[in-house]
């Protein structure tokens, strides 16, 4: 036995198939992950599914089928996608909010009209969770709405958050804002050694 | 390094928290090392001796809950002790944690001298 | 990190600070996968003066944020090329190899009946070297291989390889790695500096193009034991990452492993797989339960 060569496949290519909306949205609820999973995934060239991958979203438990949900959620990205994943910032679902925050850090410019209104929820933990996505977003207004966390922000681990944004991207800028924040919370011996580390970065000391 | 020297992993997202944790601790004179998320977390522990696992809890690719418990499921991780760190302060954040095979859950931000005593008390290091 | 030699200044250049290095390696890693250990020094620093000089960027900070912000990801690439150096041979990251016949395989092999199949995949597998490594590797080393029919595949999206994998002729550069004994059992000259593999190990192997993000493609490649796929993720963008590696998951049976390049991880990528540590080595395995 040892070593048999398997059936050739060979260079040939396969042809695609036709996209049904409705096949593919019954198939997205299958009992067989794997099922969802290829629906999940053909979906991602869909825009009108949209809504459909979110609503199988906040109730997936499958982690794989997430996955290539959020990914097919990436590849349709639009402000009508991150409408759609806002909603999952304040689930209990820990592993489901990260992948959200992860989705939304590969949209940036179509974050951008709710980074303001999102740093103004009214949960902490929601303006954290804005903060980690802005932080990571490949967008010139970063360092800008940071700056301003770390200015205005009444929550320690809120400005905690951009701090540690700030030391990936700050400029000069943030230096006042930073200075001024150890004042504000003299109590948090992580405040104090993460502003020194952030301004020693940005001067380049 | 001494026998003495207890090794401890930090699994947390945050670079500056990383090298705040990697500070408090290498002072008490532990050895630290770090990872970046949950899923980075559980190579390096599977790779490594360590003797004390910090853990946050929101973290990119793989969480500190979904971490935990599948530390707990290793063979030869499930008795290292796990001190779970969340910003979230509310009871049934520790009680998830507790759930999931923290031996400690402390909120963030974690005082530092907390942080110490937490350390020696788990890893039975002398002060 | 390569501090020592990061802290030390070339002429003419300016000088990267350790705190913006620790900076960079985070990014870099973040979006690519890539970890450097301290032997790449000054490799790393070399080739980012490089960019910095072809980029015009007066200060490290400059040509970061140039990185960092561009909205095509044009540098990032270029740096993802210029610190990777893609070089094919036989037996190349062999612990690798070795774990597959002492944990993989035997494990894998716990659940199956003798004279069933058993499926490896080398992706992208260049001109051969690999799947052809891991056949001789096969033969040569694990007790078991008689009890089974075991199924090598390679693939690859250039087509030039493909049909130079499929004549298995190779120079010294590509052979170094194996043992003299290795090299009389299995390649025979066929002229100066080229040895070709021998006809029963060419005719063991299927050779056939893939695109690992085009779901057309993949879906081709089912019920696959262990996938090599190592040193390609790190070529791709974020989005193309996630479309392969979820490919590969459905591409593997239950309880089957992904092995990735030594400098690459999946952390940064998907929690889909279980790591696993076979010698000193991670790999990554698909649950076994019903998904």
């Amino acid at each position: 036995m040892a070593l048999r060569k398997p059936a050739a496949l060979g260079d040939t290519q396969v042809m695609a198939s036709t996209i049904d909306l409705a096949t593919l949205s019954l198939e997205l609820a299958s009992l067989e992950a794997s099922a969802r999973r290829g629906a999940a995934r053909t979906l991602g060239a869909v825009p009108e599914a949209v809504p459909l991958l979110c609503d199988r979203l906040a109730v997936e438990s499958a982690l794989s089928v997430r996955s290539a949900i959020v990914t097919s959620l990436i590849r349709l990205k639009s402000e009508r996608v991150v409408e759609g994943l806002l909603p999952f910032l304040r689930s209990e679902d820990t592993g489901l909010r990260n992948a959200v925050i992860e989705a939304l850090q590969e949209m940036p410019s179509e974050v951008e009209p709710f980074v303001a209104e999102l740093l103004a929820d009214a949960d902490s933990d929601v303006r954290i969770f804005a903060v980690n996505i802005v932080s990571l977003l490949p967008h010139p207004s970063t360092p800008l709405w940071l700056t301003q966390v770390v200015a205005e922000d009444e929550h320690v681990n809120v400005c905690a958050a951009a701090v540690e944004g700030l030391a990936e991207i700050g400029t000069e800028h943030a230096i006042p804002a930073l200075e001024a924040l150890p004042g504000r919370f003299p109590d948090v011996p992580f405040i104090a050694f993460a502003v020194s580390a952030v301004i020693r970065r940005i001067r380049g000391l | 390094m001494s026998a003495e020297q207890k090794q401890i992993l930090v699994v947390e997202d945050g670079a500056t928290m990383r090298m705040f944790y990697r500070d408090v601790l290498s002072r008490a004179g532990f050895v630290v090392e770090e990872a970046a998320n949950g899923f980075e977390g559980l190579e390096r522990a599977l790779l490594g001796r360590f003797d004390m696992l910090i853990v946050d809890i929101n973290m990119p690719k793989m969480d500190g809950y979904e971490l935990l418990s599948r530390l707990r499921n290793e063979p030869a991780l499930r008795a290292i002790p796990m001190v779970a760190i969340s910003t979230e302060a509310g009871d049934q954040d520790a009680a998830r944690a507790y759930d999931a095979g923290a031996n400690l859950y402390l909120v963030k931000p974690a005082d530092p001298v907390a942080l110490v005593q937490t350390a020696r008390l788990l890893t039975g290091a002398a002060a | 990190m390569p501090l020592s030699s990061a802290m030390t200044m070339r002429q003419g250049h300016p000088p990267i600070s350790e705190e913006e290095y620790n900076i960079f390696f985070e990014f870099f890693y973040r979006r690519t996968g890539i970890l450097f250990n301290d032997k790449k020094g000054y490799f790393v620093e070399k080739r980012l003066h490089d960019r910095m000089e072809k980029t015009g960027s007066t200060s490290f900070r400059r040509y970061f944020d140039l990185v960092r912000f561009q909205a095509s990801g044009e540098e990032l690439q270029c740096l993802v090329n210029i610190m990777t150096v893609n070089e094919t041979y036989f037996f190349r990251e062999d612990y690798q190899f070795n774990a597959l016949v002492q944990g993989m395989l035997p494990e894998i092999a716990r659940s199956r009946k003798i004279g069933d199949t058993l499926r490896i995949w080398s992706m992208p597998c260049s001109t051969g070297e690999e799947p052809y490594s891991v056949a001789i590797q096969i033969i040569e080393n694990w007790s078991r291989a008689d009890d089974f029919a075991i199924e090598i595949r390679g693939s690859d999206i250039d087509t030039r390889v493909l049909n130079e994998a499929r004549q298995g002729i190779y120079g010294e550069r590509s052979l170094h790695r194996l043992t003299p004994a290795l090299r009389a059992k299995y390649f025979q000259s066929v002229g100066p500096d080229r040895f070709q593999l021998r006809e029963e190990l060419r005719e063991s192997v299927d050779f056939s193009i893939a695109n690992i993000v085009d779901p057309l493609h993949t879906t081709r490649y089912r019920a696959v034991d262990v996938i090599f796929c190592r040193n390609l993720l790190i070529y791709f963008d974020d989005v193309s990452r996630r479309l392969a590696v979820e490919a590969l998951y459905d591409c593997l049976s239950p309880g089957g492993f992904i092995c990735l390049g030594h400098s690459e991880s999946m952390s940064r990528i998907s929690s889909m797989f279980q790591p696993r540590k076979f010698g000193d080595t991670i790999v990554y395995q698909k649950p076994l339960g019903n998904d």
